[in-house]
């Protein structure tokens, strides 16, 4: 098959217009081209991992404190999850439970499985790694949801002594680790999962 | 024309298809071309999807009763609150992404396609193109409504609820916001000029 390395071509990814490999500067939009993304490897893993680090406080710490007539009450993103679940509505606990804490679980893992994949070689799943590339550059957004409900909860339940909400230390290290593997997917280049060769690892 | 597919690297031969098709790479089934609106139409929308958009910012989402106190509030409020709180961080996430971006993009869209359509060459708007791609990725409107949906929820059951006229605007801000991206081929600009 021949793709733009056999054919020294580098695709301009801002205008989709095919420059010979030697132009840096795209004929068409004039925006700057490179053969794959720069750096791409080091930088998701690096973003990948940050992420993981993040994610451990923001599953251990709680999420949202609510105060109820001077008793406070705090609780993590499992703790809100169960207590939907017991509380008869099953629908939101598991909507929760999917964006915010299977979601990005998932997310990384496939992060790492495709990093490890660029880097072995005569492999046959890439049809699978295809799929689950645009899966989580799809879902990547829906882990905000938690944060976003918690955000709107705490602006809008301001009554003073009767019943307040404030948010806990887990919702700044959940929407870093959000936005890092966001970033960390936007910098990976699926089309090293499909290079052979020595030009494959770069 | 002769290609490469952005997500496999494949060359593959690009040619138009109709508003009901899509080209798909034939090795990695990415989606390399897909028909995009009429120029015009999509202008015609992003600015009433703007028309809906500031009201509903300012107008209340909900109305709150806990014990004969009551408590109103809109969507700019309710942004406003984390800047008094110190929890400023995940305010201006939750602005930027739910309510900024999506507002930006219509407009960077509108600042693409009304010099365009005047006859402008593509090149002159090419910062404000580079730019709308890179937001792209941030502008989460669709995640704000929903969470807007499951915060009232969960509110129900502290407190009796009314919701406003701000909720129903924005919703039809997101509604419109999205027809725009979907009906927007970015791509588009250059190729109309090459015809």
């Amino acid at each position: 098959m021949k793709t733009d390395i056999s054919e020294s071509k580098a695709l301009c990814l801002h205008c989709h217009y095919l420059n010979d490999v030697d132009d840096h500067i795209c004929k068409r939009c004039e925006s700057h081209v490179s053969q794959r993304k720069e750096n791409s490897f080091s930088l998701t893993l690096a973003f990948a991992l940050s992420s993981l680090i993040f994610l451990i406080p923001a599953n251990l710490l709680p999420m949202m404190i609510v105060t109820t007539l001077g008793v406070d009450d705090a609780s993590t993103i499992m703790e809100g999850v169960l207590y939907f679940l017991n509380h008869g509505s099953a629908g939101i606990g598991i909507v929760i439970f999917v964006a915010s804490v299977a979601v990005p679980v998932f997310k990384l893992s496939v992060i790492f499985y495709l990093l490890i994949m660029t880097k072995i070689r005569g492999k046959k799943n890439l049809k699978l790694a295809m799929k689950l590339y645009r899966i989580i550059e799809f879902i990547g957004k829906w882990s905000m949801l938690d944060i976003f409900v918690v955000a709107l909860m705490v602006s809008m339940v301001q009554f003073k002594t009767l019943a307040t909400i404030v948010t806990g230390p887990a919702a700044i290290a959940f929407a870093l680790a959000v936005v890092l593997t966001i970033i960390a997917t936007e910098n990976f280049d699926s089309r090293l999962l499909w290079d052979e060769g020595k030009n494959g690892s770069k | 024309m002769e290609s490469s597919c952005h997500e496999c690297g494949a060359i593959v031969e690009m040619y138009h298809t109709d508003e009901d098709h899509q080209l798909e790479c034939p090795r990695c089934s990415a989606i390399l071309y897909r028909s995009g609106q009429e120029f015009t139409l999509i202008i015609v929308v992003a600015l009433s999807s703007l028309i809906f958009f500031v009201p509903s910012l300012l107008l209340p989402v909900l109305t709150m009763n806990i014990a004969g106190m009551s408590q109103t509030t809109s969507l700019l409020q309710a942004a406003l609150v984390f800047f008094s709180d110190g929890y400023a961080a995940i305010g201006i996430v939750a602005i930027l992404t739910g309510l900024t971006i999506p507002a930006i993009m219509l407009v960077l869209i509108i600042m693409i396609l009304v010099p365009i359509k005047i006859g402008v060459n593509p090149l002159k708007v090419k910062s404000v193109y580079n730019l709308y791609l890179h937001l792209k990725t941030w502008g989460m409107g669709e995640v704000y409504l929903v969470s807007v949906f499951i915060a009232i929820i969960k509110l129900q059951k502290m407190a009796t609820l009314n919701i406003g006229l701000g909720l129903y605007l924005f919703t039809a801000f997101l509604i419109t916001f999205y027809i725009v991206i979907v009906w927007f081929n970015p791509n588009d600009i250059w190729e109309k000029n090459e015809n």
